[in-house]
């Protein structure tokens, strides 16, 4: 058997892990990632630009194929464009004046940054510990009404893993922190109070004996839902669904 | 489902929770999954949100059944937090004692409480990491004035890692809350009955020596 005790992004799969039904499903599953990758690299046709259409949001909700997804995030979320007009504006944060009290915030936090991936491993060689560091510090002098909040270690990281880049991670952070989700991180949270509402009250219309069920308990949504909503399901859902969940997200910037 | 079910075999004297707040990184999650599994795990995520967990306990023959609330550290978080402080019966608080700005924060975290808690709420403080006693940056001589000063039912210094105090933390909640809720069933006849809000009155002050000079 050659799938590894580790999967392609550095995460350790469980104990647990079923490799026998993984072997399985990915034989499957092969096939239809080769038809898609075809169909992606016509539509991109070598020309690296993607036009707003049905198709391109059909596309996206399947799914990415991974050697393309890096750069349909760039371009759909709008960084690619802000990077372009922002050359070296990344590096001048990481040169600038710090806040001190930010790093240390980042600081505590870069253990607890996916501990079970193998690339995040202080031991690691290269540690992407310093690409999150980083990330982390340019965004939060660049967006100093949101800083650091507990959360966006986990969406760096993530998008670290994906496009293996320290500067495109930052304006693909920026695009999802400062437009795709405003008022998310920042420090009263409204934009994340109010989607956890409009998702009880959706919850409510579609599924009333789960929202009974959870009226009963006495359970309020941000228990359940914080964590899926400010780390976007990642580390909820298998790395596939939480990358569906971000090009999901960066469609609606499209 | 991690939510109290009514099931028979599921039965239980007391049902008491607990929320568990404290700086960022002092060891909380740590701290209540000792408490869960009796493990320490070395590769422990940031807490986002609230978590949840509940493990019974036999308590004098009691069968004592505990929600621990653990919540993110992080300032911004507070507003999620505070909704859970309303319904929680005991609070504990948790610094890190080798790292002082965690302790002085302390004070801040009995504020929220007290503003968004019950009256008759439970505290207690706990110092976690005693396992890096070489690192101390906080005497226990000042958590315990810093606990008489504000009330609390004790102080303890805990080790998730080396599994120090960690059960006598939560026995020791679970016996208080016990005793003022058999205190608050017989006070309740009484006019004036002084168990809903009279923290000092309940909170035995040997109890709070014992836990001070271990």
């Amino acid at each position: 058997m050659d799938v590894c005790r580790v999967d392609p992004y550095g995460f350790e799969r469980p104990e647990d892990f079923d490799y026998a039904s993984y072997e399985a499903f990915f034989s499957r599953y092969l096939v239809v990632l080769t038809r898609r990758a075809i169909k992606w690299s016509k539509l991109l046709k070598g020309n690296n630009s993607i036009q707003k259409s049905l198709k391109v949001k059909r596309y996206i909700r399947k799914g990415i194929p991974n050697e393309h997804r890096a750069l349909v995030w760039m371009i759909v979320s709008g960084a690619q464009t802000n990077m372009e007009q922002n050359p070296g504006y990344y590096h001048r944060l990481l040169e600038g004046e710090k806040n001190a009290k930010l790093l240390e915030a980042i600081k505590t936090d870069m253990n607890r940054t996916f501990p079970d991936n193998v690339k995040f491993r202080k031991t690691a060689d290269p540690c992407l510990q310093h690409a999150l560091y980083n990330v982390l510090v340019a965004y939060g002098h660049h967006n100093k009404a949101v800083g650091y909040c507990q959360g966006m270690n986990f969406i760096a990281g993530y998008l670290i893993l994906i496009t293996k880049n320290e500067e495109e991670s930052f304006w693909l952070l920026d695009a999802l922190i400062g437009r795709i989700l405003p008022d998310y991180y920042s420090p009263a949270m409204l934009g994340l109070k109010t989607d956890q509402e409009v998702l009880g009250e959706l919850v409510k219309m579609k599924v009333p004996a789960v929202a009974e069920l959870m009226e009963r308990h006495g359970v309020m949504w941000t228990l359940v839902v914080s964590r899926w909503f400010i780390c976007l399901f990642i580390d909820i859902l298998p790395v596939e669904g939480g990358k569906k969940a971000i090009s999901n997200g960066a469609l609606q910037a499209l | 489902m991690p939510f109290p079910s009514t099931g028979a075999d599921d039965a239980f004297d007391y049902l008491f929770k607990i929320i568990l707040i404290g700086d960022s990184n002092v060891g909380k999650t740590c701290v209540v999954h000792r408490f869960k599994t009796g493990q320490y795990n070395e590769k422990q995520q940031n807490t986002i949100g609230v978590d949840f967990t509940v493990r019974s306990m036999d308590i004098d023959g009691k069968k004592v059944k505990i929600q621990v609330w653990d919540t993110a550290g992080q300032e911004r978080f507070r507003t999620i937090t505070q909704s859970y402080y309303r319904s929680a019966h005991g609070a504990i608080l948790a610094y890190d004692l080798t790292r002082r700005s965690t302790f002085e924060s302390i004070p801040h975290w009995i504020h929220e409480i007290e503003k968004y808690g019950a009256a008759n709420l439970v505290m207690m403080l706990i110092g976690n990491k005693s396992d890096s006693l070489d690192k101390r940056q906080v005497l226990f001589e000042d958590a315990c004035t810093l606990a008489e000063k504000h009330g609390l039912l004790a102080v303890l210094e805990t080790s998730a890692k080396e599994a120090q105090n960690i059960e006598e933390v939560f026995t020791l909640m679970a016996k208080e809350l016990i005793a003022r809720n058999t205190l608050q069933l017989h006070g309740e006849n009484p006019p004036n009955s002084f168990s809903l809000d009279s923290r000092p009155v309940i909170a035995s002050p040997s109890v709070e020596k014992t836990q001070c000079s271990c």
